[in-house]
């Protein structure tokens, strides 16, 4: 069985490519299970789907623990705890990363025990979500399968896309195809896991859940503002940097129309804000009077501040 | 204390008022409607020192009832049928709050067809809901079942809200004799509401009822409510033999009547058991070994008391006044569960009966009694059975003649 | 309105009670409006949360809030507060709660419970004189689920469950006028666009005991389609157009707090349409003529009979 895992922002077109891998692979004569994995999370942050498909009935349900190929259509996300990427990645696992770093560096970087490839933006960065990103990325994954004719995933999108604008379904269309004869896997084509032996196992560690009282088996928060330990930051592709220099400390501007409170005044007077919690909406950047607001791509401004020179 | 005659519904507005309840959200259907007729007639005069509230609806009113004790003061309320399944949502939704309340549910059959007389499908749809559930065959049962209700809801090992059951109108409109607890010793038995951890105030940030992510999380805190459930079969014991010392009156959480020497068993909840004792007492004088067993807990399920009183016996009748479409009763079901996970191998023989009020003479005990022996005596349980007869159909014909349903 | 200390955006608390780590989408219209009315009543609240994208706002372990709050269910949240407020007096009254820390009780309803299932509940609990603050969050569908068409969607408008031609056929409910109707103390339309109107009407509010109900217009960029930086001049926009009429009603009259420029020379309400993708197939590939002077019309019909 293929056990394939997509790894995406919400937004960027994650659940439309594993439909299409899904349908692809259906046409090419598999059966195939695939399904997004939706959270409490929105636009931008962390998600994923998977496709499964054998030759077989698939019996097996659910998140997929243990991936042959990795499918990620935002590179940012490579970096991020909470998007658990690499969660179950083995030695067999194929990385499929939409990214314009070379992929050697990005294997070293992320000590990836198998192989890993890239597939090269096809127009470099701008700002916002990309969903064209997720279609080459889909073809990528599917010529890696080694198992999907170029025709089935040319029809397969072709269904999975119809409801777009001719325009952007066109474009989509190509991207895919493009995507699927642009990518190389030196080291062969995605392999399966081998079935787990019912003799050989991790024995799950099962306990008697004890019993507690109500007052704290009870789904009650003793205390204020503990939202604060959840980084949403981390959903953020572009980034809000204030310009000091014509920034004119209007802070009742910016802080009263941030959504999420991520923006107040320092000592000074000036606007700060707070990147951990900041979702990048960019409320900010277009209100502000003295246009002392400038949108930096996330990835971008984080090499700058690792490398010393934080805007 | 003071002997009285008292409706089942004036015995559990009693209840209330002894628990010194200090909110009641409230709504009216029959046949419950009388307890919070009552309730507010006493808060109207100065009698009770409570607040009732009229709500629009059942499942407002459960809200209301489970924001309030969330809130931290003691909270009563009562429904019936239609108006249980309309709250049915807020149900797990309190029961899952954790919070500490007492409804009094009055059975009567759902629609459709629509009727006003009792059976127990309203109160065991709700069975799963994390309500614990108190069964009463008397008025007496009545009120003191809502102050068994306080104690239990109110233990920190439980903290769930519990549900006493009546049946409609044999209980709920019927008058027996009923010993009125004197307040003070009923303040003994359960003092005031401590909320503990339970209240919004200022400077005491909370947020209750919040949304979880994920099964594991989901499933603890569902499965700490089971535990607290399951717990409450000893806190109930504890509370009833406090109780027995204070008001001479003993509650287990099952009552057994003649097992003592009994090859077979009667196994029925709610008002019509007692009307199994009459016929036990018959039987007996004719020369039979039988008992009634009657559940007054049904939620925690008192499955190892259950497993002690009936696994010897040679044959139980289990008389279910509920229906489960497709299926057959379900206190059936869930016996025959029980006995089987202990290994114990009575013949268990299930009807359904008392449907929609519908009556179960004497005579229909002693038929069941002699079927469930020569089932015994075959070793071999026998298809659920519908208490009906021919008569039943003949006038039943009769009406659908006139419906044209021919 | 009368002394307020809000006249301009500068007056409005420095500092902001609503925390951040919500889950909510980047750009959300409800989010801003309930951290600003958050500003305005003070962390001595406990929020009553109806079904609704603003469910997850406590997610166990976390919450934004300062003060309090209980989910309820989709449709009950306004007796939820019943419950709240009655318990309080109820603790002060028998003295087992210092007067002192009481809490005002809120509850917080997007459009989908507000305008359809907990519409009962929220007359009931008018009918009643509940004490309480309603905040119904509208971004004119069912949000949490994908913006399916729900009563308080517009003309026009494709949802997730009208994909025709003309989008939703049917016309928004005038919920503002259903709950004028109660003669509740006090009723208003908020927008986040304009903290400074919505920070003087939750004051005014404050000044009223009984139901206190506030329509907030909820720019929602997901459901909506645009972009989430556009969230504040959508608000502008509906209420330059006229589409959104910011009002009051207090003491038996209705009050507009913001007018419109008068027709002709305000921007036509396709300014406003035109910037959200959920009325994209009213332009292209041809201009609905039909369909957008009949929502211009109920604009200008509407404007016509205020002024």
């Amino acid at each position: 069985m293929f056990r394939v895992r997509f790894h995406g922002r919400g937004g960027q077109g994650v659940k439309t490519a594993s439909r299409v891998l899904g349908t692809a692979l259906f046409h090419a004569g598999f059966e195939v299970q695939d399904a997004p994995r939706y959270g409490a999370e929105r636009r931008g942050a962390p998600i994923f789907a998977y496709v499964r498909a054998d030759r077989q009935p698939i019996f097996e349900r659910g998140v997929i623990v243990r991936p042959d190929l990795v499918v990620v259509v935002d590179d940012t996300l490579l970096t991020l705890p909470a998007a658990a990427v690499l969660q179950g990645i083995a030695p067999h696992t194929l990385l499929l990363v939409h990214s314009a770093q070379p992929a050697e560096a990005l294997r070293a970087k992320l000590k990836a025990p198998g192989q890993l490839v890239t597939i090269a933006p096809r127009e470099v960065a701008a700002t916002g979500l990309q969903p064209q990103g997720a279609m080459m990325t889909v073809g990528a994954a599917a010529r890696l399968l080694g198992v999907v004719p170029r025709q089935a995933l040319e029809s397969a999108a072709g269904e999975e896309l119809a409801a777009l604008p001719a325009k952007l379904r066109q474009r989509s269309l190509a991207l895919t195809l493009d995507g699927f004869d642009g990518v190389e896997a030196p080291g062969g084509p995605v392999r399966e896991l081998p079935a787990e032996p019912a003799e050989d196992y991790d024995r799950p560690r099962w306990i008697a859940l004890p019993f507690e009282d109500a007052r704290i088996a009870s789904p009650t928060i003793y205390g204020a503002g503990t939202s604060m330990l959840s980084k949403t930051g981390l959903w953020r592709v572009q980034r809000p940097v204030i310009d000091r220099e014509r920034c004119r400390r209007c802070v009742w501007v910016c802080g009263t129309y941030c959504p999420d409170n991520a923006i107040a005044a320092d000592a000074g007077g000036y606007p700060v804000i707070d990147y951990d919690h900041c979702k990048g909406c960019m409320i900010c950047l277009v209100n502000c009077p003295s246009h002392a607001i400038a949108a930096v791509v996330e990835s971008q401004a984080r090499e700058a501040a690792a490398a010393g020179d934080a805007p | 204390m003071t002997r009285t005659l008292l409706t089942g519904n004036a015995a559990a507005a009693w209840g209330a008022r002894l628990a010194e309840a200090d909110y009641v959200p409230a709504f009216p259907i029959t046949p419950q409607t009388e307890i919070i007729e009552l309730l507010a007639e006493w808060m109207q005069r100065g009698a009770m020192a409570g607040r009732i509230v009229m709500l629009e609806s059942e499942h407002s009113m459960l809200t209301a009832a489970g924001a309030a004790a969330a809130t931290g003061v003691r909270v009563f309320t009562a429904t019936s049928s239609q108006g249980l399944l309309y709250a049915m949502e807020m149900l797990y939704t309190v029961a899952g709050w954790r919070v500490p309340l007492v409804l009094v549910n009055v059975s009567r059959g759902l629609a459709a067809p629509i009727t006003l007389e009792p059976d127990h499908n309203d109160v065991l749809a709700v069975r799963d809901s994390g309500f614990l559930q108190f069964h009463c065959a008397t008025c007496q049962e009545a009120l003191d079942g809502v102050l068994l209700a306080y104690r239990l809801a109110e233990d920190a090992r439980v903290r769930l809200p519990v549900m006493v059951n009546m049946d409609g109108f044999y209980l709920s409109f019927t008058r027996e004799p009923v010993r009125l607890p004197e307040p003070e010793q009923v303040r003994r038995f359960l003092p005031p509401f401590d909320p503990e951890t339970l209240y919004f105030r200022a400077g005491a940030p909370r947020s209750q009822g919040v949304a979880v992510l994920g099964g594991a999380q989901y499933s603890y805190f569902r499965y700490e409510a089971h535990l607290a459930s399951l717990g409450a079969l000893r806190v109930f014991e504890e509370a009833a033999a406090e109780f027995a010392r204070l008001f001479g009156r003993s509650y287990a959480p099952l009552e057994t009547f003649h097992t003592a020497d009994a090859e077979f068993a009667f196994v029925m909840l709610g008002a019509f058991a007692t009307k199994a004792k009459q016929a036990v007492l018959r039987l007996r004088e004719a020369g039979w070994r039988i008992g009634l067993v009657r559940p007054r807990l049904l939620r925690p399920f008192p499955a190892q008391a259950l497993v002690e009183a009936l696994g010897g016996l040679r044959g139980i009748a289990v008389i279910d006044q509920n229906l489960s479409t497709g299926m057959g009763g379900v206190l059936c079901s869930e016996i025959g569960a029980a006995l089987l996970r202990a290994g114990a191998r009575p013949v268990v023989a299930g009807y359904v009966g008392g449907l929609g009020g519908r009556d179960i003479p004497v005579e229909e005990f002693f038929e069941m009694a002699r079927e469930t022996k020569a089932a015994a005596e075959a070793g071999r349980c026998p298809p659920t059975r519908l208490l009906y007869t021919e008569e039943e159909l003949r006038q039943t014909r009769a009406l659908q003649a006139i419906a044209m349903a021919e | 309105m009368s002394e307020t200390r809000f006249k301009a955006l500068k007056d409005l608390p420095a500092q902001h009670l609503l925390l951040p780590g919500t889950p909510m989408c980047p750009g959300c219209g409800g989010l801003e409006v309930v951290k600003q009315v958050y500003d305005v009543l003070g962390e001595n609240t406990v929020f009553v949360n109806a079904a609704g994208c603003l469910t997850l706002l406590a997610t166990y372990p976390f919450t934004p809030f300062r003060g309090s709050w209980i989910y309820t269910a989709m449709a009950s949240a306004p007796a939820g507060a019943q419950g709240i407020r009655d318990a309080l007096d109820i603790l002060i009254a028998k003295g087992r709660l210092p007067p002192a820390q009481n809490l005002d009780v809120v509850v917080l309803s997007g459009d989908g419970a507000a305008y359809g299932m907990g519409l009962g509940p929220t007359s009931a609990a008018i009918d009643r004189g509940l004490d309480f603050y309603y905040l119904c969050y509208d971004n004119e569908g069912y949000g949490n689920t994908g913006q399916q068409t729900s009563a308080a969607t517009p003309a026009g408008a494709r949802t997730a469950t009208d994909h025709g031609p003309v989008g939703f056929a049917g016309e928004k409910k005038d919920l503002f006028s259903i709950w004028v109707a109660h003669h509740p103390p006090y009723v208003a339309t908020i927008t986040s666009a304009d903290p400074v109107d919505l920070a003087r009407k939750v004051e005014t509010a404050r000044g009223h005991a009984g139901p206190k109900l506030f329509i907030a217009l909820a720019q929602c960029p997901t459901g909506w389609h645009y972009d989430p930086k556009d969230t504040v001049q959508m608000g502008r926009l509906a209420v330059a157009t006229g589409i959104w009429p910011l009002k009051a009603y207090a003491g038996g009259r209705v009050t507009h707090t913001r007018r419109p420029k008068p027709k002709g020379e305000r921007p036509p309400v396709e300014e406003y349409l035109r910037a959200q993708g959920r009325f994209d197939h009213l332009f292209s590939p041809t201009r609905n003529e039909e369909a957008l002077a009949r929502i211009q019309a109920r604009v200008d019909a509407y404007w016509d009979a205020a002024e």
